[in-house]
Parts: C-alpha cells; structure tokens; sequence
C-alpha cells in the first residue's frame, strides 16, 4: 500500500516508440493568486509528438495550469510562480523570455471557439502576419493548407472572405485550430476545447489531434474522462492543487495507484 | 354496420391547429404605448413644419444664392421696403450662408479630428489598463465633464484657453508648419485666440466624454476570451487592440461619434464665444475668426428683430433648416458606414 498524503511528484517517462525529445520540462512548479496557492509541487516531463490529458475536479488547478505554460496568466492580478518550466531548453518563467515567441512556439485553443472579427482568411493569417512568418505571395498557400488540415476547406473555400461567424460551432473551432496551426506550434494547449461542441464536430476534432499528434504535442484539459481515454497517450491527474498522479493512460484508468484517482476515474467524483 | 364503420376510419381526419391570438385587448398600457411612441414623431413634424413654415418666405427671396455666396446684409431699413418673389423685404437685404456652413462644417470636423483619438485612447486605457477602482472613478470624471454647461466651456476658451494658445502656442505652430498642402492652413496670422482652431479645440473638449464613455462601455463587451486568443497567438497588446478590440465594436464607435459630431454640429454658446463671430468671410487659415450657422442664430438674433419686414428672422429659420439638414447628412453617412463595417465582421447583426 502506498502512502496517501499528497505524493506529487511523479513523472511521465513512458517514451513512445520512435520518439524521445523532451519538448517540456516542468520542475517544481507552484503557481499562485496573491496569497492563495494554486497549484504546488508539479513535476513533469513532456516528450514530442505526445497527447496528455489533463483530468481532475473542477477547482484541482488544471487550466491554471496549462496557462502557466503560455504565461497567460500573467495579466492575471497578484500572479506569481515558482520553480521551473522549461521549453527547448529555455526557461519560460523569466523576464527574458520573448513572450511573443514563446506563444507562437506553444499555441492555445480555448472552450469555446474564439473567431476575430475579420474575414476567415484573415483569421487564419492573423498569427502569421503578426509575427510576420511569410511573404505576401504566400498567404493563400497558407490558408488552403492549414484549412485543409483541420479539414475546413471544402465548406469555405468559396467563402474565404466572409465573416467566420456565420460558421457553425464546430465550424468556428476548427477555424480557431487552423489558426494556431498556421503560425506552426511546437506545442499546443486546449483549454477543453471540445466543451461547447456538438458530439460530431467532437469526433472530427478528436480525430485532427490524432492525426496532427506526430509533429505537434498537445496538452488538453479535459472534463470528458471518455475523451481522455480516447485520444491521449499519457494522463495526469490534478486533485487539489497537485499533480496527484500521472502515467500511460491506460495505467492511469485500469490500474490507478491513488485513492483519489480511482475513485474520479471511475466517476465517483466531480 | 361493418361498412359503416370502413366509412368511418376513411374519411379524411381534419388536423387541429392551433393558432394563437395575436391581438391583445385595448387597454391603458397599449394606449399608453401608443402615445409616447408616437410622441417624439409628432414633435419632430412640428418643429419642421413651423421651421418650415416661418423660412418659406426667405427661401423664395434668398433663392440658391443662399447656399454659394457669403453676404450678411440685412438691408437698409430707412428706405422703403420692396416686393420681390411676393416677398417683402429691406431694400438692398442679401443674405448668403456658404461661410457659415464652411464654417460650422469644418469646426466641427476640426474637433473631431482631436476628440476621436483622445476618446478612444481614453476609454481604451480606462477599460482594458486600469483597475477596477481607478476605472469607476475616471468614469465618473467623465460623466462630470459632460455635465459642464456649454457656457463655461465658452467661458473658459474665451478668458484662458484662446489668449494662451494664441500666444504661446499659435505662433509657434504657424511659423514652423511647412509650406505644403493641408499644412499651409497652419500658417499666417494667428489671431488674438478666437477663431476656427480654438473653437474646433473647446468643441473636442465637450464631445470627448461623449465618445469617451459610450467607447469605454463598447470595449467592456469585446469577449475576454476572443482578446485572449489574439494575446495566445502571440499578438502585442496594440496589435490586439487595432485588429481584435476595435473592429469588434467599429459600428458602435461611428455611432458614437456621430452622437459627438451632432453635438458639436449644434452647439450654440461656446462656439459663439470663441468664434470671433465675423459674417460673410471664409476663412482663410485655421486661426481665422468665423462663424457657425448655430452661433450666427444666436448672435444675430436681437439685431435681427428690428428688421420690421421679418425677412432678417425668416433667414435665421432658413438657417436652422440649413442646420439640420446637415446634422441629417452626418447621421445617414454614419449609417451607410456602419452598414458597409458591419456586414463584413461583427458577429452580432447590424446596427449601432
């Protein structure tokens, strides 16, 4: 039996096949609100070309968690972090740090599809003109390949200059997802992407992420413990604050060593 | 029996639909609905008919004249009064409001020009930079400023603010200002502080808090998480800001300044005080004294009920159509722009 006080720090170190670069490297990591503490003590190795779920109660630091790593939460009044994140090597939680190019290398999709108010060819530009990542004579190949990436092109492709929010839903996120894409991400978060989706445009994003898993990590929250079953390789689970613990999806689901995760994994909670 | 009951299931079921009524009862509140709907309609015809009414013989005596030569001669009252168009009038009367209407057009554009950017960087910063106790009381700030009467804006550009810009500033600006078009408005004399500069700066002064706070409410209803997103993209906070934030509410913001356009358009006892009020002259740079149709209404006024023919009163209502009629103009050119900004983007329909 193992001990069941808080034992946070775990590390993911199953490798898939083929693959080993360490793309994240969180170290201790404590992230606070003025004098509420969040989240404290994560530790935690992301390797390239994986899918992690992020599971956990509501409350359990998850999002707050994932916003650390794209420092969105720096606007947020009274912020602070301790400990380490590292990206390629570079430590994010310095003032060094280009902020700008450190959110084009790790991207975020939101909870609910977040269009600009600009045609839907300019919205899949937007990163790429702001960080000035083409020329010109480029643009319309950027648009036609990340849209068909995201599997969006056939449906707009005779409207490319109208507004995005005549798309439906589902419609709305894809865009958003070709708009991450198109500044080519190392990383991208999802900040329960799929939560305001009907079940097909669900399917078809789900599928995007499997498809678009060999060259890009994503790291996804998630309230959805069928979606964390399905589509990631590795799951972590967030209970009060701490990593409570962390593994192949499978183990985490099948075979959980913490009290907690067994009984949130089997729907006893939250 | 049996081929009675075959009849019976055959015949064809008649659907029950159900149609509800769509007429309530006549009563108090649909009276009172009614009415005060129809209420600022009738008010409006009124005020045009009467304006109308009392310009009609100024309109046949002026002619077209009106509107393309800048004369201001109410006549010569000691000569016997003559009959032209059927219009009695002083003999030698001419009037012509081109000057008037350049006058009141340009003040007014001259005034947006400083208030637009001011405003929108105001309530920018207001809404999106400062904290919650700092915004509440900025936004009372504001909402004090447009409560100053016109009188004393008038007032202070008169006393403080057109003799310090006329000497302090004025010359500065005009001797330095490149001889290059456009530009070459600033140059010249600068006059003693009464003029279409100085009056252009008083009327940004009062519309500000008008586009300021209507702009500082539309910013507070762009979605965090659509800001976020261009943030997570790797956006800078003014790329955010130009691409995201103020396209979102463009429609409302031109709605907004036509509100401070049609104010400064109409404003009367500010503009007559620092104007210079000078009649039939165009002016000739941006410090030029001049005058708006507004103000020429008001200052003209007294002068003008000694003219024992009437002509002198009937041209001031003249005006005031004149007046409105551009106010209209401004109002259909803003919705015409906010039709052509908000098909392309908003995600809510159309209008202001």
């Amino acid at each position: 039996m193992q001990d069941l006080a808080p034992r946070p720090v775990e590390e993911i170190s199953a490798t898939p096949p083929g693959s080993s670069r360490t793309v994240i490297k969180v170290s201790d990591l404590t992230v606070g609100f003025g004098r509420t503490t969040i989240i404290s003590g994560v530790n935690l190795t992301l390797i390239q070309g994986s899918i992690v779920a992020l599971i956990g109660p509501t409350g359990s630091g998850k999002t707050t968690f994932l916003r650390s790593l794209n420092r969105m939460n720096d606007k947020v009044r009274g912020y602070f972090a301790g400990g380490s994140i590292v990206l390629d090597e570079q430590e994010v939680l310095s003032d060094h740090v280009d902020l700008l190019e450190l959110r084009r290398r790790v991207g975020m999709l939101f909870q609910r599809p977040n269009p600009f108010p600009m045609s839907i060819r300019d919205n899949v530009l937007a990163g790429v003109k702001a960080h000035g990542l083409a020329k010109k004579s480029e643009h319309d190949r950027i648009v036609r390949d990340n849209l068909e990436r995201v599997g969006l092109w056939n449906a707009v492709s005779g409207r490319l200059h109208d507004s995005p929010f005549r798309l439906s839903g589902g419609q709305q996120q894809l865009l958003c997802l070709a708009r991450s894409l198109a500044v080519q991400p190392e990383v991208l978060l999802l900040d329960e992407p799929t939560s305001a989706l009907d079940p097909i445009s669900v399917e078809s994003v789900e599928k995007l992420l499997a498809d678009l898993a060999a060259e890009i990590t994503f790291i996804v929250v998630t309230h959805s413990l069928a979606q964390a079953r399905r589509i990631s390789d590795h799951t972590m689970f967030f209970f009060d604050g701490h990593l409570k613990e962390s593994g192949p999806t499978a183990q985490i689901f099948e075979d959980p060593q913490q009290p907690e995760t067994q009984y949130y994994v089997s729907g006893r909670m939250g | 029996m049996a081929s009675d009951l075959a009849r019976k299931t055959e015949e064809p079921q008649a659907p029950r639909i159900f149609r509800p009524t769509t007429k309530s009862p006549l009563g108090p509140v649909k009276i009172a609905s009614a009415v005060s709907s129809v209420a600022p309609l009738l008010a409006l015809l009124a005020i045009l008919g009467i304006l109308v009414h009392q310009a009609l013989p100024a309109v046949k005596y002026n002619g077209i004249g009106f509107f393309v030569h800048n004369v201001w001669h109410p006549g010569n009252f000691y000569l016997q009064p003559v009959t032209t168009n059927g219009v009695l009038h002083p003999a030698q009367a001419d009037y012509g409001a081109w000057a008037i209407i350049v006058g009141t057009v340009l003040s007014s554009l001259i005034a947006l020009v400083i208030a637009l950017p001011a405003s929108l960087g105001a309530a920018l910063v207001v809404s999106k930079l400062l904290g919650p106790r700092v915004r509440n009381a900025l936004g009372v700030f504001l909402e004090l400023l447009a409560g100053i009467p016109s009188v004393v804006f008038g007032l202070w550009g008169t006393l403080t603010i057109g003799p310090l810009l006329s000497r302090d500033i004025y010359p500065i600006v005009a001797k330095h200002m490149p001889d290059v078009i456009i530009l070459r408005w600033f140059r010249g004399s600068t006059g003693a502080g009464e003029g279409l500069l100085t009056s252009g700066i008083i009327l940004a002064a009062m519309i500000i808090p008008i586009i300021a706070s209507t702009s500082r409410d539309l910013f507070a209803q762009v979605p965090k998480l659509t800001e976020e997103g261009a943030e997570a993209l790797g956006m800078t906070r003014m790329e955010v800001t130009t691409k995201v934030t103020l396209p979102w509410v463009s429609a409302g913001i031109i709605g907004a300044t036509v509100l401070g356009l049609a104010r400064a358009l109409g404003e009367t006892m500010a503009v007559a005080m620092v104007s210079g009020s000078v009649l039939g002259t165009l002016p000739t740079n941006i410090y030029s004294t001049f005058n708006t149709i507004a103000a020429t209404i008001v200052t003209t006024l007294d002068s003008a009920l000694i003219d024992g023919t009437g002509l002198a009163v009937r041209t001031l209502a003249e005006a005031a159509l004149v007046l409105m009629l551009v106010t209209l103009l401004a109002n259909v050119g803003a919705r015409l722009l906010v039709r052509k900004v908000s098909t392309t983007a908003l995600p809510v329909g159309r209008g202001v």
